[in-house]
Parts: structure tokens; C-alpha cells; sequence
């Protein structure tokens, strides 16, 4: 016989507790987050590049500038070489003093220097 | 490798020059400017010494090396360098000083310095009509000294 107030129901649900998102979900998010990171490195390459662009620029601009300070103490050095070796070689005749040992018109850099 | 000493106490007396230019070359103080201020002027020097820069360039590259050949045009361009660092000083020395010890601090990189820069580039433009244009950046696009929020910035803002 059956009890007063009659059986118990069965319990034929399945106990699962959630236990967090999903796969697809953690999936989405991780590619979410890619993309935008992805997405900042681009950016930061094409910015990366603007920055190299102005600190070439900004070197370009100097060129001139620290160029024609080191010219005129190039000079300076060649003018000075040059009277150097006329007064050593004064006695010896025949001597061209800065003649190149070349037979071409081209410049060419003295091959040492005096720091004076 | 020698090295000239006019006498034992050359230490104490200025430094002379043994060997100066030829006086048939006029003279032209150097510009003396340390790297961080030209740095922060690069652009400004790029700017207001365009002619002379460019003379002196393709004067340079017809020389094919020889440093006598173009000195006439390298005096040009230094004191037309020196002017304008005079100049910037005359108007806009505060931010000008600002700007380069900045540089001066952060390894010299421009991006460490926007804030500095950007009250520099105002104030050159506003007293001497001068403004920093950078060659060959993209069409349409901010450029990157005005750009509001840069993703390479220092970690401190």
C-alpha cells in the first residue's frame, strides 16, 4: 500500500551544476582578445614607422649643419699638412708638395693625420 | 701618437690654435650647440634654412668629397643655423629650454616629449610662422608629432 500523501517523485534529473562558460564562449573571448591585440600591434607598427620617419628627418635636417663644421676643419687640417710638408721638403728639388700619388684628379682624403 | 703642448703651463692659458684656417677664409663662429638643442630645433633649422641646406648639399655632392670646395655655402648654412637658434632663443626661449632638456632626459626620443613639443611648435609657428613638417608622411593622416593618443608613449604619461 502506499503511504498517506503518496510515494515520493522519482528523481530522474541529472544533478550538473554550471560550471562556467562555455567552451565556445572562452573560445570567442580568446579570439576577441587577439583580434584587438592584433589589431594594436598593427597600429603600433604603422606608428613605430612615423617615428623612425621623423628621427630620420630630424637627422637629415642636421646634415649640413655638423657637415660643413667638420669641412671647414677638414680643411683646416689639409691647409696645415699641406705647409707642413713644404717646410720639410723646402730643400729637395723637385718635390710638389700635396701632389697626389695618383695620376687621376680625383680627391682623396689624407691617408693619416696630426692631432694637433 | 704626439700630442702638441706649447709649453709646460699651456693647461692654464686658452687653447690656440696652431694650425687656424687660412685668412683668406672668412671667419664664422661655430654654432657650439650641444646635440639635444639641435635636436629639438631639426626640424625648424630644416625648415627656415631649406635654401641654403640644399645649395650647400648639391654643392657637396659635385665636390665629391673634397672639403675645400664648399666652404663658401657651409658658412651660409652655419649662420643661417645660428640665427635661428638666436631667434628661437629671443621668442621662444621657455619652451624651447623645456623641450631640450626633455629630449635631454628621455634619451632623446621625440615621442617622450609631445607635451614640450607641441607648446614649442606653437609658439614657433605663432612668432616665426615656422612649422615642423615631417617629408613623406602618409596622405590624410595625423602626424605623428599631433597625433592625441599615440601607442608608444613613455610608462609615466
Amino acid at each position: 500500500m502506499p503511504p498517506p500523501g503518496g510515494f515520493e517523485s522519482v528523481k530522474y534529473k541529472r544533478n550538473l551544476p554550471f560550471r562556467g562558460p562555455s567552451g565556445i564562449v572562452a573560445l570567442g573571448a580568446v579570439t576577441a582578445v587577439c583580434a584587438y591585440g592584433f589589431y594594436r600591434v598593427g597600429k603600433g607598427n604603422l606608428e613605430k614607422r612615423e617615428l623612425q620617419r621623423e628621427k630620420v628627418w630630424s637627422r637629415i635636417h642636421l646634415v649640413p649643419l655638423l657637415l660643413a663644421e667638420g669641412d671647414r676643419d677638414a680643411y683646416r687640417r689639409q691647409q696645415a699638412a699641406l705647409a707642413r710638408e713644404k717646410e720639410i721638403m723646402k730643400d729637395v728639388k723637385g718635390w710638389e708638395a700635396g701632389k697626389s700619388v695618383y695620376n687621376n684628379g680625383r680627391y682623396r682624403s689624407a691617408d693619416s693625420i696630426v692631432v694637433l | 701618437m704626439t700630442i702638441y703642448h706649447a709649453g709646460d703651463d699651456s693647461q692654464a692659458r686658452p687653447y690656440i690654435d696652431p694650425t687656424p684656417l687660412p685668412d683668406s677664409i672668412p671667419k664664422v663662429q661655430e654654432i657650439g650647440t650641444s646635440s639635444a638643442p639641435l635636436k629639438s630645433a631639426a626640424f625648424f633649422i630644416g625648415a627656415y634654412c631649406k635654401d641654403y641646406n640644399e645649395d650647400f648639399m648639391l654643392c657637396k655632392q659635385d665636390a665629391k668629397g673634397d672639403p675645400g670646395a664648399c666652404l663658401k655655402e657651409g658658412r651660409k648654412v652655419t649662420r643661417c643655423a645660428t640665427d635661428l637658434i638666436n631667434k628661437m632663443r629671443e621668442n621662444c626661449l621657455e619652451t624651447f629650454d623645456k623641450h631640450w632638456q626633455c629630449l635631454e632626459l628621455h634619451n632623446q626620443e621625440y615621442y617622450a616629449c609631445r607635451k614640450d613639443e607641441r607648446a614649442l611648435n606653437k609658439c614657433m609657428f605663432e612668432k616665426l610662422g615656422l612649422t615642423k613638417t615631417i617629408p613623406g608622411s602618409p596622405k590624410g593622416q595625423t602626424p605623428i608629432h599631433d597625433v592625441a593618443k599615440p601607442i608608444y608613449t613613455t610608462v609615466q604619461r
